[in-house]
């Protein structure tokens, strides 16, 4: 028998604690076969036989075990449970969990997870929240399944009409000189998750489902690819159109990018300039080795190893300098005909941030995506998902009146992103941040909850950094990726949006808007005071 | 008896409506059925009025207000010579209603039953939420000229004919986004229609609705004073009719798995970097796609075949006394390596 001593890891303290039921086990092995994390595993127990008799016999049984291991350790993803033919074994989630405590005392390093923040208890702000001006007898309010209406949103620099520079030449209209690119798409951006970070499996079916959005059911939906490479097949093909090209600290696979440019026979939708995400705010990107599979290795051209990008990109200092290099060389590289934007971590700093690039003189900075604390990641240190980063709607808010207040709304577009529809009301959450001045919003954690995430933000899973999700969608291990059904998942992700649509409409039809409301801050009202003061909206009780 | 003529201005003063609609009552209670109302913009003339003796009712009318016909019954014709503001015969249910001029807007707006004739243009929502009740016949609305933007929304049901007379310089004769929401009925429309909602198609008309027209234009010709127009407007080569779109068509777009196969890339879009040949896995696998798979060590087995009899999937088998397992039956739970008693088997990782 093992000694047990007090300072050994012991199951009381993993997060997860495994319930078996030994009666209803019929020993298929199933259970252990399908755990990706090898957190279980058949084991035989030496019982005293119950039969009395004169020599006290044992007897051998085999049961499923629970491994106590800090590398082996049961996430809680519920795949035992899931192909149980009897309903005999299920994680609990483990109330005196002292999992982390232990990690960090024995590994001497930080804590890694992915998914999201597990400190979210505080309500969130956008649920206390509500469309409250409703067109009743004041104005005609519309129908939201029937009547029409414009869901397209600018992306791209806008000048203000007085910039624009037109003449009348032989009775026609031209521009003088050449206004900043501009696209129409649709306010929901599927948001940057790379080649690496998400499976191969799960990047085609986002890609899949954008294409058929846009060519089949005539919703401009574009998604933004990641810093991850490209497949070189998607970049010389029409589908390239929809898909924002991003650039990130660690400028992983722009080799292929800038190789295919000549044979690239459409440009893309835009371009997204990756100076920090919500999750880890200043934190650059965080692949582990155990995801860097052969063709991440190849697609980024990197070897199999931890890949740490840096937290800003090296050689910019300023904002003003970001302007000069960094927007000025991705205008470049498509030859002033494709949006170029940057994206944020919301700080307390984002509104200087914006206020700089909207006084940029070469109207070259074409988007603001503002990305917020409650977002999710595949990989990070526990201490920045859980202890930095600034929560969204009131940074969005600040950005957005700061330009009223210039009467420059409107003129560098503003999309909000970060834990969105995290209470399960993601078409309402992007209506609200559309009225107090977001453009559009964009979203990865809802195409993976669509995938078929088992993740929770109480702790379940979220080992999107390990390459061993469980649903194949943060996966690297060929087996695991193989899970996931692209087919299945392209459908899954293509409906969602359908019905995000109408949702959308259904808030916009009250309102009385046919179009976007981009601003319209006097169709909320919130039920809590401090958001009423801190928003400028309406207080309602 | 005798015609019964109103004149709502007297000595500088209008009837109100109240008045005006209290004394038709009374005259028709008094047993006058044909009335000749010089109006001032009353509203609701000739609506929901009928005789106690099942007698018809006829209404000459010059200068109306909002809503001439509404609620109108069956047995009622009104005539109003000129031209009549918003909602003429809204929710008529049986009247024959004539207007020699055009029509405001929301002409027809609900109406379930009776004729509608306009002699011009209507205006915006003309038609919408229009039904027909099976147990009656179905409303008709014949319009000389157009109609506004967004007419025949939420139309469930009859008639409508928008003849397009002399409307050649327009863009669409049903103005812009006109059958929004439209679930039946039909619209037949002579000219030009641009700006139609997704929910309806424009098809060619077939010979009941050639016959159809044939036979209604010359009574509604002959109302609004406009027989010479009557062969121009049967000439059928500008003729088509809008109906809404079946459930069944409206769902015929391709699934995302067909634009898959006929659309995206042959190989898939990773097909030159990863070995993938689209299979989705279950949980638990055999052979290559298990996670994990067992490994025998000759040196510490005692060919006691504990790891037969456990075996879940019957895959443990001996020859020559060398355990094999078989790949095509493993799903590498690891119960062989569990019960051997002395660690010959052991698990590793497939990936």
């Amino acid at each position: 028998m093992a000694a047990v001593r007090i300072n050994e890891l012991h199951k009381n303290d993993l997060p997860w604690i495994i319930e078996y039921d030994e009666s209803k086990c019929i020993q298929c092995g199933k259970c252990t076969a399908a755990c990706s994390f090898n957190a279980i595993r058949p084991a035989v127990e030496q019982r005293k036989s119950n039969s009395i008799t004169n020599k006290c016999k044992t007897e051998r049984v085999l049961v499923i075990k629970q491994n106590i291991s800090l590398e082996n350790y049961c996430r809680g993803c519920g795949m035992c449970a899931n192909v149980c033919p009897n309903g005999a074994i299920k994680a609990v989630r483990n109330k005196d969990d002292k999992y982390s405590v232990a990690y960090r005392a024995e590994k001497a390093d930080s804590f890694k997870k992915g998914g999201r923040s597990n400190l979210n208890t505080e309500g969130r702000t956008l649920d206390k929240i509500k469309v409250g001006r409703i067109s009743q007898m004041t104005d005609p309010s519309l129908d939201a399944q029937r009547h029409t209406f414009e869901l397209r949103t600018p992306f791209g620099r806008v000048l203000k009409a007085d910039r624009l520079n037109f003449d009348v030449k032989n009775g026609n209209m031209i521009e003088t000189t050449q206004l900043p690119p501009n696209r129409w798409i649709y306010p929901v951006i599927f948001g940057d998750m790379s080649i690496g970070a998400v499976s191969w499996r799960m990047w085609e079916a986002m890609a899949i489902a954008t294409a058929y959005l846009n060519e089949v059911m005539g919703i401009p939906i574009c998604m933004c690819t990641g810093e991850g490479g490209i497949p070189t097949k998607l970049l010389k093909s029409r589908y390239v159109k929809y898909m924002i090209l991003q650039i990130a600290s660690g400028h992983f696979g722009w080799n292929r990018i800038i190789k295919s440019m000549p044979d690239m026979t459409e440009v893309p939708a835009g371009i997204l300039i990756k100076i920090g995400q919500g999750a880890k705010p200043g934190d650059g990107g965080l692949l582990l080795a155990s995801k860097v599979a052969r063709y991440v290795q190849e697609i980024r051209g990197v070897p199999k190893a931890d890949l740490l990008s840096p937290p800003t990109h090296q050689g910019l200092y300023s904002i003003e300098e970001s302007v000069q290099k960094m927007f000025l060389s991705m205008n470049a590289a498509f030859n002033f005909r494709v949006p170029v934007a940057v994206k944020v971590a919301a700080s307390v700093t984002s509104v200087s941030v914006y206020n700089n690039l909207l006084r940029d003189p070469y109207n070259i900075v074409g988007g603001f995506f503002l990305d917020g604390l409650a977002a999710g990641t595949g990989a990070a240190h526990e201490i920045s998902l859980n202890h930095t980063g600034h929560p969204i709607t009131s940074k969005l808010r600040d950005c957005y009146l700061t330009a009223v207040k210039q009467g420059r709304q409107g003129e560098i577009p503003l999309f909000a992103g970060g834990g969105l529809g995290q209470t399960g009301s993601f078409a309402a959450d992007a209506f609200k941040l559309i009225c107090l001045g977001a453009n559009g919003v964009f979203t990865g954690r809802m195409l993976m909850e669509i995938a078929g995430c088992v993740g929770s933000d109480t702790g379940k899973c979220n080992a999107c950094n390990t390459g061993l999700c469980p649903a194949g969608i943060a996966a690297q291990n060929d087996n695991l990726v193989k899970r996931l059904d692209v087919d299945k998942v392209a459908q899954n992700l293509v409906n969602y949006i359908l019905a995000t649509d109408i949702e959308l409409k259904k808030l916009m039809a009250p309102v009385g808007c046919s179009s976007l409301p981009i601003g319209r801050s006097d169709a909320l009202i919130t039920v809590d005071k401090h958001i009423a003061r801190r928003l400028d909206i309406q207080y309602g009780c | 008896m005798s015609v019964c003529k109103i004149k709502t201005l007297k000595n500088n003063t209008r009837m109100s409506t109240q008045e005006l609609l209290q004394t038709i009552s009374k005259k028709i209670d008094e047993g006058y059925t044909d009335f000749e109302i010089e109006a001032c913009g009353q509203h609701d003339i000739g609506g929901t009025s009928w005789s106690k003796t099942g007698k018809d009712l006829f209404f000459r009318v010059i200068n109306p207000g909002q809503r001439v016909g509404a609620m109108a019954m069956n047995g009622t014709t009104i005539v109003v010579e000129g031209s009549a503001p918003a909602d003429v015969g809204w929710l008529n249910s049986g009247a024959e209603i004539i207007v020699k001029g055009d029509g405001g807007d929301t002409a027809a707006h609900c109406a379930a039953g009776g004729k509608i004739y306009i002699g011009g243009r209507v205006g915006t929502r003309s038609g919408a939420l229009m039904k027909h009740d099976p147990k009656f016949e179905p409303p008709e609305f014949w319009v000389l000229k157009n109609t506004g933007s967004f007419s025949f929304e939420f139309m469930g049901g009859g008639i409508a004919v928008i003849c397009g007379y002399n409307c050649d310089e327009l863009l669409s004769v049903l103005g812009n986004r006109s059958c929004v929401g439209m679930v039946g009925g039909v619209v037949y429309v002579r000219g030009k229609v641009e700006g139609l909602a997704s929910c309806v198609e424009v098809v060619k008309l077939d010979k009941l609705d050639k016959d159809f027209l044939k036979s209604g234009m010359t009574p509604f010709l002959q109302k609004i004073g406009h027989l010479d127009l009557k062969e121009e407007l049967l000439d059928f080569s500008k003729w088509r009719k809008i109906i809404p779109l079946t459930n069944e068509v409206k769902k015929t777009k391709i699934s995302v798995k067909e634009f898959k196969e006929k659309e995206w890339f042959q190989e898939g879009l990773f097909g030159d970097l990863v070995e993938d040949d689209g299979a989705v896995y279950e949980l638990a696998q055999t052979d290559k796609a298990r996670l994990r798979k067992p490994i025998w060590n000759s040196n510490l087995c005692v060919g006691c075949d504990i790891c037969i009899n456990n075996c879940p999937q019957k895959a443990i088998t001996k020859e020559d006394n060398k355990y094999i397992s078989a790949d095509s039956k493993c799903i590498g739970c690891g119960i062989c390596s569990a019960v051997c008693p002395r660690n010959a088997w052991s698990v590793t990782s497939t990936n």
